[in-house]
């Protein structure tokens, strides 16, 4: 699909991904990594994306950096991200490592990674890496740099800011490894924040204080957030809206109140019944989707999730791959069934 | 050694393990990392015990010691055999191990890493039989493609190799190998952490059946609370290597006693959205201390919100509370905490 052919996009709008493809050409075959994934992004709004590993949540994000491996064949669709002069451009089209994207990465578009310890500079002090990326964008001196740094330390609750301006990501605890690396993120204060998992390796008392830290930040910086999960419970703690991605697709996107209490595809429906709550009356038994994830060579015919979904219909959901429909309030799902479903029971 | 009540399979008492930290290259030993210090729990035959806690908390040091895949500092290990008499294993020499090793095995948490990839299932799951002599290699594959139907697995894969499995399958061919000598207890270290929720879902429910179907003993170490709520009869909570709180599931989500499992319970993020502000969270100050230099006193003092001074100098013991409660903290009688309100 040509960007050109596409409608305007609305004043409001941050980034829209129409279509996007990404495959990777393996010597097994071709592996559809992403197939056809639309999504967007409201000006301060944070959308969760949640889905099972392989679903291809981390490859899309990475494609609107840039940053797939060199591997990655840009298949398809469009993504666009609006400037903070209003202009809007196709990042699809930028070279991976020209002069534009680089001059958005970082800058326009943060990204905070689940391992910090991969992603930060093992031989840099962590004040050098946010100051170097300061200078970068903004030829702003030195000194001013540096006290940018400690400025941002201090914004992300790092205790003692001027003397962890000097330290080594190795000398730091996860959880303040995971604020040094935020704060590298927002050192230009973006107007889009990708957080890739960063929660995810994380205990849940340092999880709750990032969370809290990430909203906080979010109403003192205005910026949106894509925020990459696989736990519900995260995604109902901080998400405005919700897309769930199943096998390079996405099954179903809405507002987290339409997604987790009128949910219209059925793989929605089933991973929420899967995971155990808090406080409820002990089950017996969790509900479990039957099957597992399809290897990507393999993928279903039809609607790729008709093999694990309780409610196929033999003939159709074998056949033909649903479009995405929309409902009303604009929840958007991709299944044939999706208004016949019965009432969910919780 | 004080007798076992007649429900306790394993009771763990003032168990220790202090790893040297060693500098120099005359590896002087300037000071102990207290990973597990003074912990006592029992383990009631056919239960599921829970261990929570945040990561450095001793946990899995918990299950190795069990095990006795470390050696322990101090400290009892009672284990009842199947003739009902019980045996102190903390003692017991590698060969005087061994007959009790087909009693209690373990599942890892990274099925990726705890399988070597140049076995095939056969040679994986074999293996115990085989250094257990329990039959002839006719015998051994017969009973290696039963435990694979067991597990939900076809018995035709037996000469394939881990990498032709997805992480789920993997680790049931874990549970599978762990099951090969038919024990009497299992220490599941974080089993299901590194799956995602559909597929862990699968092998909790498999866990439960094989609990079911062969009267198995759990010991179930976890960072997700939801999951070990779901799982466990009773559940320890573990703070820089000492039990803080010990309790029957429903009394602890209920009602902590320990401030520390108050401030754990609120930090789970629900998946329920208009929860989100329903909710008070007690925010956390700080980090978990560091075990090799422990806060004096009691170790969770620094964060607590109802710290007073003789938290700061006084150790609390593990105090009876009645009900089959344990708590370690000197105000629990005047404290009344927040559990998890019922959905």
């Amino acid at each position: 699909m040509a960007g050109e052919t596409l409608p305007p996009m609305p004043p409001e709008r941050l980034i829209e991904l129409n279509d996007v493809a990404v495959h990777f050409s393996l010597r097994e075959g071709l592996v559809r990594a992403v197939n056809g994934v639309s999504y967007h992004v409201n000006k301060g709004e944070v959308l969760g994306v949640v889905g099972e590993s392989g679903s291809g949540k981390s490859v899309t994000v990475r494609s609107i950096m840039r940053l797939q491996p060199k591997t990655a064949l840009d298949a398809g669709g469009a993504i666009r991200f609006r400037l903070p002069d209003g202009s809007v451009t196709e990042l699809n089209r930028l070279p991976r490592d020209g002069r534009e994207i680089r001059s958005i990465r970082g800058r326009h578009i943060g990204m905070v990674f689940q391992e910090p310890m991969t992603a930060l500079s093992p031989v840099h002090s962590i004040g050098t890496q946010i100051a170097r990326t300061y200078q970068l964008h903004t030829g702003a001196s030195k000194e001013a740099a540096r006290n940018r740094a400690i400025d941002l330390l201090a914004r992300v609750q790092m205790p003692r800011p001027r003397e962890m301006v000097d330290v080594y990501p190795h000398q730091l605890s996860g959880g303040m490894r995971q604020r040094a690396m935020i704060a590298l993120a927002l050192t230009c204060e973006p107007s889009l924040l990708i957080a890739d998992e960063p929660t995810t390796a994380l205990d849940v008392t340092t999880e709750a204080q990032i969370l809290d830290l990430l909203r906080s930040l979010q109403a003192e910086f205005g910026m949106a957030i894509i925020f990459i999960t696989h736990n519900f419970g995260v995604v109902a703690d901080i998400a405005d809206r919700v897309a769930v991605m199943y096998l390079g697709r996405v099954a179903e996107t809405g507002t987290v109140d339409q997604i987790f209490y009128h949910p219209k595809h059925p793989y929605t429906r089933a991973l929420l019944q899967s995971i155990p709550r808090l406080g409820q009356k002990r089950v017996h038994r969790l509900k479990t989707i039957p099957g597992m994830v399809p290897d990507p060579f393999n993928i279903p015919a039809g609607c790729v999730f008709h093999p694990r979904c309780e409610h196929a219909v033999a003939g159709r959901c074998d056949v033909a791959e649903p479009a995405s429909r929309t409902f009303d309030g604009g929840q958007i799902a991709r299944c044939h069934l999706a208004d016949s479903l019965p009432e969910l029971v919780s | 050694m004080t007798a076992l009540a007649d429900d306790t399979l394993i009771s763990v008492r003032g168990l220790k393990k202090h790893f040297p930290i060693q500098k120099g290259w005359l590896q002087r030993v300037v000071g102990h990392v207290k990973a597990v210090d003074d912990v006592s729990f029992d383990i009631k035959r056919g239960e599921t015990f829970g261990l929570v806690g945040e990561s450095g908390s001793g946990k899995s040091t918990v299950a190795r010691l069990i095990l006795r895949a470390y050696t322990l500092t101090a400290g009892e290990i009672l284990f009842r055999q199947p003739d009902g008499s019980n045996l102190d294993i903390s003692t017991l020499r590698e060969a005087e191990l061994r007959p009790i090793r087909e009693q209690m095995q373990m599942i890892f948490q990274d099925p990726y890493s705890s399988l070597n990839p140049r076995m095939t299932l056969l040679d994986l799951i074999g293996e115990p039989l085989i250094i257990h002599g329990r039959g002839s290699q006719g015998e051994i594959r017969d009973r290696v493609q039963e435990l694979l139907t067991l597990v939900g697995l076809r018995p035709e894969y037996v000469s394939r190799y881990p990498h032709a499995f997805s992480g789920g399958q993997r680790q049931r061919i874990g549970i599978a190998r762990a099951l090969a000598l038919n024990p009497s207890f299992i220490a599941a270290d974080e089993a299901v952490s590194a799956l995602d929720v559909s597929v862990a879902a699968q092998n909790i429910n498999l866990l439960q059946d094989l609990q079911e179907k062969f009267g198995l003993t759990y010991l179930f170490i976890t960072h997700d609370l939801s999951m070990v709520e779901h799982i466990s009869n009773r559940i320890g909570v573990m703070y820089v290597g000492r039990l803080v709180e010990v309790a029957p599931t429903e009394a602890l989500f209920a009602k902590p006693l320990h401030p520390y499992t108050e401030a754990l319970l609120s930090a789970v993020p629900e998946p329920d959205p208009r929860a989100r502000h329903a909710r008070k969270r007690v925010a956390l100050k700080g980090e978990i201390a560091d075990p090799a230099n422990a806060p004096s006193g009691c170790a969770f003092h620094p964060r607590c919100a109802y710290a007073t001074d003789r938290c700061k100098a006084e150790v609390p013991e593990l105090r009876d509370m009645g009900q089959g409660r344990k708590v370690r903290c000197h105000h629990a009688d005047g404290l009344s905490l927040t559990g998890v309100i019922p959905a």
